[in-house]
């Protein structure tokens, strides 16, 4: 396939440009031809061969060579995509939504700047990963724990800034993050917060500084370049107990929703934990071949065989218990009493547990902050390696979860797929993370998959469901479901847009916004 | 790998990257890369994956004397179903070399 250029940059234009990124970061970090192949992304959906393509990458190691590259391209009008570590892989990965940017990769900057043990957070560059970031906490035995999301390997400040979660009582990674440095699309460095001030030492203790808070805008956005991130850590707690609740059927999770709420509310529920569906659990330690050679989702049936041979339930709840052991023994009590009103609850600890791979035993290393890629076995569950997720957000209420589940688990069942859900509760509300995985590999597949997205976004947006982050292929039509008074929320984003970055050269398309000369035809 | 560079209190760790590339040995690419998926036990993705789909003895690459270097660097720049591909800033075509070298080496 030829190489791909950006409308309105010529060849010419393009070869000038990246010859001056090979003098900025040097001619070894900038890649181009087959070498792009690694930036594409590894699960498409599109048919169209021309969609999501980079035309080249360039991989700078500091915020002065970040600089340096936004002025060129704003010099040139050559778009940049730029990815933390690009492993946002059910999103995307390190594909830009408009075909023929060129990549801003960052992960050779992944420098651990700073750990502070006493006040419990971390200083960190785009390039570190989780793994990164706990092995250093674990050889310099700091007593502070991660909060990880499922893949370890990904960015912990790219995690943050597209909403990401995890799985500890700092589950919710952007109200983790303290202080940010940014480059502007002219070139100008800003640090956000307190960082702002010259001298002052709290840069990654108070968040708001004075002023306007802008943090917010620099996540999910191409209003600027995040180089620097603050992420609080937590303090390793004096104990640590990990639990699984089963539930034998589908219409449990209304009344299990409802126990929940309040003990979450309260924080007698403490960490930002899961209820998982029977799929999504049964796939991390088998496959479906193991039990169905049909077409088309699992029978109810053989969801039954998977319940009694995996000891899991049709749903599952695993959370875990922080601090003192009298302190978690007065909380297990109260949970357990709640849920034990379920009909069919089954309780579990670790050492309940006997079959290997087991969902509690790889989810009690989650909710302890250890990073891992275990997760990543549901791709296998049909064989064709693809997954995407669909995430509306939803009150936490039985009825919500209930009406959503019946919503997108029947679509995604019409159309061929099985049902794999995760609910994460947060303190208000759950996201609703269904995947589906599909083969990758196969267009008529890719296709299917591609008319139900559109069809659960539109079906969910009717009544009243916005989804919390998605796909490349999918931003303009998430960010047209956020339509509130003619649009109000996206005119206020290209204001934006349109003053930090006038010539429109950073990642068009993210999250629905578009710069003036590309919106046309896309946009209010 | 990280060369750590300290500046220490009880309170402030202050902390550097500086290594080459190429300063990374095959099983230190491995171990940094690759093990999370293809190492042993059983939670491994690849090795569960390959255990399935091609039998219990070529399942851990490290055990495996069938793939040429040309393939193994097709694949990791490549991806493979489930697999990603590694991007040539974090998995350079040195540390590549270096990691087939590991993998084909008798």
């Amino acid at each position: 396939m030829a190489e791909l250029l950006p409308p309105g940059v010529n060849a010419e234009t393009m070869a000038e440009t990246l010859e001056r990124f090979r003098q900025i970061v040097g001619k070894e970090w900038v890649f181009t031809g087959e070498q792009v192949v690694s930036y594409h992304d590894p699960y498409p959906i599109s048919n169209d061969d021309t969609r999501y393509k980079a035309h080249a990458a360039v991989a700078p190691s500091s915020t002065e060579q970040v600089q340096e590259i936004v002025k060129a391209a704003n010099a040139s009008g050559v778009p940049l995509w730029p990815v933390s570590r690009g492993k946002n892989f059910a999103y995307g990965g390190a594909a830009p939504v408009f075909s023929g940017s060129i990549v801003l990769d960052m992960s050779r900057m992944n420098r651990i700047l700073e750990v502070n043990e006493k006040f419990g957070y971390a200083l960190v560059e785009p390039g570190v990963s989780y793994f990164d970031l706990y092995n250093y906490l674990h050889a310099h035995g700091l007593k502070l724990w991660l909060d990880v999301p499922d893949p370890g390997w990904g960015s912990v400040l790219g995690n943050a800034l597209d909403h990401g979660v995890g799985y500890t009582p700092y589950g919710d990674h952007f109200m983790m993050q303290c202080g940010m440095e940014v480059v502007l699309a002219n070139g100008e460095v800003v640090r956000t917060g307190m960082g702002a001030m010259p001298g002052n030492n709290t840069w990654q203790l108070f968040k708001y500084g004075f002023g306007p808070y802008v943090d917010g805008i620099f996540s999910q956005s191409n209003f600027g370049i995040v180089t620097k991130m603050g992420i609080w850590l937590m303090p390793e707690p004096a104990g640590y107990r990990p639990y699984m609740i089963t539930f034998e059927r589908e219409e449990d999770i209304a009344e299990v929703i409802e126990i929940l709420r309040p003990l979450r509310l309260n924080n007698v529920i403490q960490n930002a934990a899961t209820i998982r569906s029977l799929v999504l659990d049964a796939a991390i330690s088998s496959t479906k071949s193991q039990y169905y050679s049909g077409a088309g989702p699992i029978p109810d049936s053989v969801a039954r065989k998977i319940m009694a041979d995996q000891a899991i339930g049709m749903w599952n709840f695993c959370g875990a218990l922080y601090g003192p052991p009298p302190i978690a023994d007065a909380l297990w009590t109260v949970i357990r009493d709640a849920f034990a009103k379920v009909p069919g609850a089954r309780f579990y600890f670790p050492e309940d547990r006997k079959r290997r791979p087991d969902i509690l035993i790889h989810r009690a290393e989650t909710m302890r902050g250890i990073p891992k890629l275990t997760e990543f076995n549901f791709l296998n569950w049909a064989g064709g390696g693809g997954h995407i997720g669909f995430s509306p957000v939803s009150p936490t209420t039985g009825i919500d979860a209930l009406k959503q589940y019946r919503m997108v688990s029947g679509r995604v069942r019409e159309y061929g797929f099985d049902y794999m859900g995760l609910l994460a509760i947060g303190f208000r509300e759950l996201h609703h993370v269904t995947v589906i995985v599909y083969d990758k590999t196969s267009a008529d597949e890719r296709q299917r998959l591609d008319k139900l997205f559109k069809l659960l976004v539109q079906e969910a947006a009717a009544e009243g469901y916005g989804e919390y982050r998605t796909h490349i292929q999918y931003m303009d039509a998430i960010a047209g479901t956020y339509k509130w008074n003619d649009n109000a929320l996206m005119k206020m984003h290209q204001s934006i847009k349109d003053a930090l970055d006038p010539k429109g050269i950073l990642a068009p398309g993210k999250s629905g916004i578009w710069p003036k000369h590309l919106r046309d035809g896309r946009q209010p | 790998m990280r060369l750590i560079v300290l500046t220490v209190s009880t309170a402030f760790l202050a902390a550097s990257v500086a290594v080459a590339a190429a300063d990374l040995t095959g099983k230190e690419v491995f171990d940094r890369h690759c093990v999370h998926c293809h190492g042993p036990g059983n939670e491994a993705t690849g090795t569960l994956q390959l255990a399935r789909t091609r039998g219990e003895d070529k399942a851990l690459l490290t055990e495996r004397d069938d793939l040429p270097a040309a393939y193994i660097r097709m694949i990791v720049r490549q991806g493979l179903k489930a697999m990603p591909a590694f991007v040539p800033s974090d998995l350079t075509d040195a540390q590549l070399k270096a990691l087939a070298d590991y993998l084909t080496a008798e």
